[in-house]
């Protein structure tokens, strides 16, 4: 007994900081729409801030716990400053823009302060040394319980009651909540939308930069914060349901509890356990616990999907030298020029397989890794317990990716938007927890080693032809699935699903069927990628990863069939080519998507096809 | 007389504590228009999803062509032969007008799970044909996104009858329109239900159309119908001035 | 009181407006007339701002410019927007939807109170702690109104307010635009329904395609069934 009341004591202590967190993010989703992946960061800014911060005050006034909240304040307002600043400079210009671009683009902030962090902090974990005001302990039900988690545990229920004073009993938070239904109506009504925005951004950067400064004392400022919030974060926002900050209330409160007793109880599958939670929760509540459907974005500028037309003769060509000339490097180029051709060719697969959800399928996928590291693992899996062959375990990685495609998409496909790439997000990280953790099968952050080609493929050159049939071949197919009535069908589905069940599609099928395909796909690439590497690990399913093949769709553009590939190329070949040789390549590829996201919202493909068609004279939709 | 198309015998649905629709009974025969009229909230829309398959009935039933649809999915009730057109045009925007109707066919023939042939090869000569009847042919090859609205409203029609319907449910089919392409909308539409002998069910707030198109008119209050008959009889109907026409002096004296 | 000049617009790379030029007088209601599409909306939402009018186009409020200005500032100078489809806030109460429309008061106008749009709307006074979403269309739609009158505002520009109502509700609606023109406001307002139009308004412009076919007072309009018939295909 005094075990469960114990941990259900931690589980309060943990849910407090995660409800900081949490109802942040939610709050500035709710007004703005954007998924702030740089909320993270503001956490992890909020600890380091108030770990240099805090330590300053002590030096100067002796370590009084006035001066640790004095500190943590600080600390909290200077984080939100940071936050109001990027909304300012950043954010402001693509408010317009899909939520996808803004998400990508506030992910190119969390690279930045990553490198930042780093730069200023470096890679060390700082503790805040802890008086021993900090250390002391209670005695609970005859056990000894610290008294800084019972501050903690109380701190959660009380923002929560201020923060319902503010959005109820101020005129601020009346707006709010007004704008969380309608900001374009708000501003028609007379209100300042950018000191609405601006207000909304200090207000939640504010509440991430709190709940970092307050798990110093505790946890140590280190690195790796940012991204291991973040993903809870969004598990507790799509729980509760986005927007609702009651609602990441009780979210905050449900997953610490879990994890606090799960730490105990089921120890192998800790990291999965959350996830299972909120796959779980978003079964019976597709809106999360208080959520409500997504009012559908009202098209603020009029975006509608373009008329898929068949790409020009002249791009097919194109198309068909490019390969040749892919084909005939062994004979003019070295062999690093193969291994990188070989890595080009698996990520035209991964882009164009995503694309096929994405693009045609209107199904954003924020977890593609997963299938591709399936792919992946299925052949090492395949070669290690089965001792299969690289022409099974070639068989082996689509069937592996598509089994879970199937199993994972018929989840998936039951929501929409945000809530759905969730889901995806969540479904990868359980594959990502289960690689990471079951050491026993997967050898864990060891990975799998020894996976090599058969022997008439080892030559490099083989090889590269294997995958260029392979993957060029596979990219083949899913466009000519494009223009089938499958593909219609699946375009019918996103522009109008209303329409599309009212003529008797099957959309949740046409998007599962779509759903297992990618996830094949993209599994076909893992393996390929496999072999050629030798080996496996947790990294590929990793949300860099998933981030990875984002970038390469929206790099080429979503609104056309050639946008992927071309996309892939650059990106593989500019950015991670040029830009790892840096020491900050992590800044300077969170800059240039910045940059990207700014300068090409259509992408370079859709750029391009927008110039075709302005040239033809083309009727645009 | 035969049989008639859609018989509805006193459906009942309830929200919560609210009784949204109350032993409503009607049918409507081939050839016929029938209007569903009545307040905002009359439970007009309810009915209608009671009938596609939206909503499940608490009580009643509803029969299409003397089969009972209850428990049919709304997509399996489209494939015995019901036809909708929505009050927000839905179509799909990134397709062509004709591919909008070859689409509707490749789900009318069951030839949607094909990979790899050309699905703007598929049924060509067929969806010309349905876009003739509703005079879109020259717009074939148009986006649909760049449609006028009146023209989007006739491609609705025509994709409505891709699947040669036997009932035609059309939800508030001229909202947004101008009186003349209102009143002309509705005759094609008429002609079309005549000459195939489809029955019609809409609704309508606009009282030049509902008393110059429809046969037949159901009026509808907090959830129970009110009158029944011509246009005569429910415009000298006192119950539903009230509750609905008022004096006329902004519907055209109706 | 509004003058619009030159008024184009575009989404994306398609041309709206083109060369819109109308005139609004103070104390008078004119009438938007077109088809679905013509143009009506896109030009309400260009004078207040939601879609930004091209270099060149002049929106005039009481001699001061308003082309190129944020929504909130043009709001703020006294134009109130009613869009269609009503959007008021489902999750707050009437009360609340109220508070967010409210701007301060304006010289040489009596500034509206709740209590004060109760009287012209008497449904809503009866529900003031009921949240937007639990209410009928035609509450809602008054609801939209009284929203925007909180705004004080000196012209008010209509979106197809009858759009999707009861004949019985369109009369109330009727009823309480001949109030708020009473009250000294001019009123903006597209129609389609040209019964309602004729009924409310003193003069009308018809648009078609995004421009300008006919100006003139409504009983000029009744004896030029030409241009009904051409434009507004009656």
């Amino acid at each position: 007994m005094d075990f469960v009341l114990i941990q259900f004591l931690t589980g309060l202590s943990s849910a407090s900081a995660l409800f900081l967190i949490a109802s942040g993010l939610t709050v500035i989703f709710g007004v703005t729409r954007i998924v702030n992946f740089a909320h993270g960061s503001f956490y992890m800014l909020g600890a380091y801030l108030a770990w240099t911060i805090v330590r300053a005050f002590w030096d100067w006034g002796g370590r009084e716990p006035y001066l640790f909240v004095a500190g943590v304040i600080v600390a909290a307002i200077v984080v939100s400053l940071i936050g109001v600043a990027m909304e300012m400079t950043l954010l402001r210009r693509i408010y317009r823009a899909p939520e996808l671009f803004q998400l990508l683009a506030t992910f190119g902030v969390v690279l930045i302060i990553q490198d930042a962090t780093l730069a200023i902090w470096g890679p060390e974990d700082l503790p805040l040394p802890r008086p021993p005001w900090l250390r002391g302990f209670i005695e609970i039900a005859g056990s000894r319980f610290p008294r800084y988690d019972l501050i903690l545990a109380v701190i959660g229920p009380v923002v929560l009651g201020l923060l319902w004073l503010l959005f109820h009993r101020t005129r601020f938070g009346v707006l709010v909540r007004a704008a969380t239904q309608d900001r374009e109506m708000v501003a028609a009504l007379g209100v300042d939308q950018r000191k609405l925005f601006s207000g909304v951004f200090f207000l939640g950067s504010a509440l991430a930069g709190l709940g970092g400064a307050l798990v110093l004392p505790s946890q140590s400022a280190n690195l790796q914060m940012d991204l291991s919030i973040i993903a809870e974060a969004f598990v507790v926002v799509v729980v509760g349901g986005m927007g609702s900050v009651p609602g990441a209330f009780l979210a905050s409160l449900l997953i610490a509890e879990v994890q606090a007793f799960g730490i105990v109880l089921l120890p192998k599958i800790t990291l999965v356990l959350v996830f299972l939670v909120m796959a779980a929760v978003l079964m019976v509540r597709p809106y999360g616990l208080l959520g409500k459907p997504q009012a559908h974005a009202r098209a603020q500028s009029g975006m509608v999907e373009p008329v898929l037309r068949p790409a020009p003769p002249i791009l097919a060509w194109a198309g068909i030298a490019a390969l040749a000339l892919a084909a005939s490097t062994p004979f003019w180029a070295g062999a690093y020029a193969l291994t990188v051709l070989v890595e080009l060719a698996v990520f035209v697969l991964f882009a164009a397989s995503l694309h096929l959800m994405m693009g045609p399928g209107g199904v954003v996928s924020f977890g593609h890794a997963a299938y591709f590291g399936l792919g992946a693992y299925g052949a090492a899996l395949g070669l290690r317990y089965l001792a299969l062959p690289m022409e099974a375990g070639l068989v082996m990685a689509p069937l592996f990716a598509g089994l879970f495609g199937v199993v994972f998409g018929v989840f998936v496909v039951r929501l929409s938007g945000v809530y759905l790439a969730m889901l995806t997000l969540a479904f990868a990280q359980i594959v990502w927890a289960a690689a990471f953790q079951w050491v026993d099968i997967t050898g864990g952050d060891n990975g799998i080693l020894g996976v090599w080609p058969s022997a008439w493929a080892t030559n490099k050159s083989v090889y590269l032809w294997l995958s260029l049939a392979l993957c060029i071949g596979a990219t083949m197919l899913l466009r000519r699935f494009v223009f089938s009535p499958f593909g219609y069908g699946l375009r019918a589905a996103r522009d109008s699903e209303l329409r599309a069940e009212a003529i008797g599609l099957d959309t949740a099928r046409l998007r599962l069927v779509a759903f297992t395909i990618a996830a094949a796909a993209a599994g076909l690439a893992g393996g390929v990628y496999a072999y050629a590497k030798g080996s496996v690990f947790p990294t590929y399913i990793s949300i860099p990863k998933s981030v990875d093949a984002l970038l390469m769709v929206l790099l080429g553009g979503v609104q056309t069939v050639t946008g992927p590939i071309v996309g892939a190329i650059a990106y593989h070949g500019l950015f991670v080519g040029i830009l790892q040789t840096t020491q900050y390549w992590r800044a300077a590829l969170g800059l240039s998507i910045v940059l990207l996201v700014l300068a090409f919202p259509l992408g370079i493909a859709g750029f391009a096809r927008a110039r075709w068609e302005r040239a033809k004279g083309l009727e645009a939709a | 007389m035969s049989a008639p198309v859609l018989d509805v015998r006193s459906i009942e649905k309830r929200f919560g504590g609210v009784h949204a629709v109350a032993d409503v009974s009607f049918s409507v025969a081939a050839g016929e228009m029938l209007a569903l009229i009545g307040p905002n909230g009359a439970g007009k829309s309810t009915c209608f999803n009671l009938v596609n398959g939206q909503l499940r009935a608490d009580g009643g039933e509803v029969r299409l062509a003397g089969r009972s649809l209850a428990g049919i999915a709304p997509r399996a009730i489209w494939r015995l032969g019901v036809g909708r057109t929505f009050q927000i045009t839905a179509t799909f925007a990134s397709m062509t007008v004709r591919e909008n109707v070859q689409m509707a066919l490749i789900s009318h023939h069951r030839t949607l799970w094909s990979f790899l042939s050309r699905a703007a090869d598929k049924f060509r000569a067929e969806a010309d044909a349905l876009l003739a009847q509703v005079g879109m042919a020259e717009q074939a090859e148009r986006p649909c996104g760049v449609l006028a609205y009146g023209d989007l409203k006739r491609l609705e029609l025509a994709v409505a009858l891709a699947n040669d319907p036997k009932l035609l449910l059309m939800d508030e089919p001229t909202a947004g329109m101008a009186p003349k392409e209102r009143t002309a909308l509705m005759e094609l539409t008429r002609g079309i239900v005549r000459a195939r002998g489809l029955a019609c069910l809409f609704t309508e707030h606009d009282m030049d159309v509902v008393f110059g198109q429809a046969d037949r008119i159901l009026v509808m209050n907090r959830g129970r119908l009110i009158a029944e008959g011509t246009a005569e009889t429910v415009r000298n109907d006192p119950a539903v001035r009230e509750v609905y026409l008022g004096a006329g002096t902004t519907s055209g004296g109706h | 009181m509004l003058t619009v000049t030159g008024l184009n617009a575009f989404y994306g790379r398609a041309h709206i407006l083109h060369d819109v030029s109308l005139e609004a007088r103070a104390g008078e209601v004119l009438v938007l007339l077109g088809r679905n599409g013509a143009g009506k909306s896109t030009t309400m939402k260009s004078i207040i701002g939601l879609v930004r009018p091209a270099q060149g186009s002049s929106i005039t409020f009481d001699g001061v410019e308003m082309a190129g200005r944020q929504p909130h500032e043009i709001a703020r100078a006294g134009l109130g927007y009613v869009p269609e489809e009503r959007r008021i806030f489902t999750d707050l109460t009437v009360m609340e939807n109220l508070a967010v429309g409210r701007q301060p008061p304006r010289d040489g106008l009596a500034p509206w109170t709740p209590e004060r749009l109760f009287a012209i709307f008497p449904n809503l006074g009866r529900m003031q702690d009921r949240p937007g979403g639990r209410m009928s269309g035609g509450e809602q739609q008054m609801l939209t109104i009284a929203r925007t009158l909180m705004g004080n505002p000196r012209l008010i520009l209509l979106d197809e307010p009858s759009e999707g109502l009861a004949p019985v509700i369109v009369e109330q609606m009727a009823d309480a635009i001949a109030k708020l023109k009473a009250e000294g406001l001019a009123v903006v307002l597209s129609e389609q329904n040209l019964h309602f139009a004729a009924r409310v308004a003193d003069a009308a412009v018809i648009i078609e395609k995004g421009a300008v076919r006919w100006q003139g007072t409504l009983p000029a309009l009744e004896n030029e069934p030409e241009v009904k018939a051409q434009y507004l295909s009656v």
